[in-house]
């Protein structure tokens, strides 16, 4: 991208970030929100491990890393404030780009990174205090080759659902009801499941899982996380990678299409 | 020199239709009826630089339709446009540098947070440099009088403030044409007046070209020398305002409120009589006539109020579709 280019995304994420300056009870309640679910899956694992030492290849010690790992990951991976775009779409905000020489999806790409610092800085206060609280055992992984790509499949990850939730956002195109927030809230749900945001997703079924491992979403948790804990041969990384960058191919052709799609059909309404 | 260039634009749109009820959800369920609507039907029209000329006709008439075809933001279902040598829907940035789209009844800047901000990303996305921003932007606040209100959130100013933020937001680029779709729509007339100052002062002092669509004949009548009205997506007039004031407008409406019931019969000797139902009544009197037939009606009748105005617009517009009406 030229630097003249950069600026213009540089600025939406500045611009973006004293909105949220603006939208701060917003984003406090949000936060709430996570440290709960965050609480509720962390004792229960607590619980089950209260009985067993060892359980489905897990022992206490990593599920809980698990657990906290999925919390930091969740606000670099699937925060994001592009889950507006639907409703842009169906309110015809979406005229105010296409007039004016910007990319769209640079564009909601900045404005979710944006997203992710904030919700990263925070997560990382609330897990630090949960850990001088409740003092876990936690694994810290020294292996620099499994820090630097965790630290890969993160920005692969990062990516990878910007491209699934303007999907799912694109869909409004078709249906405009309420915005499109009925599929991004069944989105939502069902991703939370199928990333791992519930539990670690090799405890299934063998043949469960092995079609997990196929779709997009085991990428977005699971798979950094499987990658942080050292749990998988180099060369499983290394695969994990190769299926990540195919998804990325594919979904990046799907995005384009469906948008060139979509903007025949945006009439832009809402006047 | 024209820069703005349509021949035989058309723009269909399939709206599917409904029975009334559960059973005819139902139906549209499983097969769905089309049915065109020619929002914009084989028009044509070229504009030279410099020009303002104002887009009139009744609400979906297809002004808004042609507004957005010009800049890009429909595809047209036929017809050929060509703006500054662009194709609009091809939306080439170099395109969309050239000019700005403003709609009264939309906004783009951030709701919650000062109009400046806008400015400030605006100026990125435009690419402007700083010396020109600081320049333009200096020169447009003056003229707007707005230097109090740019570091206030957008969502807690009036209507009149907002759109004024709204059009230096569009002009910070300082955009070759112009196209305002109802820049005066909900405002006072305090505001519309400094609205319609502004945009004809800006016209002469930049030589740019605006197309301006509105309800108010005030607006055209102040702003454009000439008019294309459009009505059911056809062009039925372009040309020169004088000649369609003239021409058609030559009634003037005259509404009163009386203070005590009064015999419907005798209303008929003061003019034509449009409507009446006590305690009001419309008249409908020929433009020289209309001081004449104020003062005999509050001579002969008891009136609480009476307002003189101009036939509207839309009343206008129909008489050039369908013709003369009224006597």
């Amino acid at each position: 991208m030229p630097k003249r280019n950069l600026r213009k995304y540089l600025q939406v994420l500045k611009t973006t970030f004293q909105e949220y300056f603006v939208y701060r009870v917003n984003f406090i309640m949000w936060r709430v929100r996570s440290i709960i679910r965050l609480l509720a899956v962390y004792f229960l694992w607590l619980a089950i491990f209260r009985r067993n030492q060892e359980l489905f290849g897990y022992n206490q010690q990593l599920i809980l890393t698990y657990v906290l790992g999925t919390s930091v990951v969740r606000a670099l991976t699937l925060a994001s404030r592009s889950v507006d775009v639907g409703g842009e779409i169906a309110s015809g905000a979406l005229s105010n780009y296409l007039l004016k020489p910007v990319n769209y999806f640079f564009y909601w790409f900045s404005r979710d990174i944006t997203d992710k610092l904030f919700n990263s800085g925070f997560v990382l206060v609330e897990v630090s205090l949960i850990i001088w609280l409740l003092k876990p055992p936690l694994f810290l992984q020294t292996n620099p080759f499994y820090l630097l790509t965790f630290l890969v499949a993160i920005l692969l990850a990062m990516i990878l659902y910007f491209f699934l939730s303007f999907l799912v956002s694109m869909t409004t195109f078709w249906s405009v009801e309420h915005g499109g927030w009925p599929a991004r809230f069944l989105f939502m749900v069902i991703l939370n499941f199928l990333a791992g945001g519930l539990f670690p997703l090799d405890v299934l079924p063998r043949p469960v899982f092995t079609f997990f491992r196929a779709l997009p979403s085991t990428y977005l948790l699971f798979f950094p996380l499987q990658v942080y804990l050292g749990r998988l041969s180099y060369v499983a990384v290394f695969g994990g990678f190769g299926i990540m960058i195919l998804w990325l191919l594919v979904l990046n052709f799907l995005v384009k299409i469906v948008w060139q799609k979509g903007l025949r059909v945006y009439e832009a309404y809402g006047h | 020199m024209s820069i703005i260039e349509v021949k035989n634009l058309k723009k269909y749109y399939q709206v599917h239709k409904k029975e009334p009820g559960l059973v005819g959800s139902l139906k549209s369920l499983v097969k769905r009826e089309y049915r065109d609507v020619k929002a914009v039907d084989n028009i044509s029209f070229s504009i030279g630089e410099g020009e303002l000329v104002g887009f009139i006709g009744p609400n979906g008439a297809g002004k808004t339709t042609t507004l957005k075809c010009l800049s890009g933001l429909l595809y047209p279902t036929g017809g050929k446009v060509s703006v500054l040598g662009y194709t609009p829907w091809e939306r080439k940035p170099e395109f969309q540098k050239q000019f700005a789209l403003v709609m009264g009844q939309k906004n783009q800047l951030w709701w919650d947070l000062p109009a400046m901000e806008s400015f400030i990303l605006n100026k990125e996305i435009y690419e402007v440099p700083d010396k020109k921003y600081k320049k333009t932007l200096g020169e447009l606040v003056r003229l707007l009088d707005v230097k109090d209100i740019l570091k206030v959130q957008v969502r807690k100013l009036s209507l009149g403030q907002r759109m004024k933020c709204e059009l230096i937001a569009a002009l910070l680029h300082s955009p070759k044409i112009l196209f305002l779709d109802e820049p005066t729509i909900g405002l006072d007339v305090v505001m519309q007046k400094k609205m319609r100052d502004f945009i004809k002062d800006y016209n002469r002092k930049y030589h740019s070209t605006i197309i301006l669509t509105s309800h108010y004949m005030g607006d055209v009548q102040e702003l454009c020398e000439r008019v294309i009205i459009i009505d059911r997506g056809k062009i039925v007039f372009d040309g020169a305002l004088a000649e369609i004031v003239e021409k058609y407008a030559d009634h003037k409406i005259i509404s009163v409120v009386f203070a005590k019931e009064v015999d419907p019969k005798k209303l008929a000797e003061i003019g034509k009589v449009k409507d009446y139902d006590f305690p009001t009544a419309t008249f409908s009197i020929k433009r020289e006539m209309a001081s004449v037939a104020a003062a005999q009606l509050l001579q002969k009748f008891p009136i609480a109020d009476l307002n003189i105005e101009e036939t509207s617009i839309e009343d206008i517009i129909r008489e050039v579709f369908t013709g003369k009406d009224h006597a």
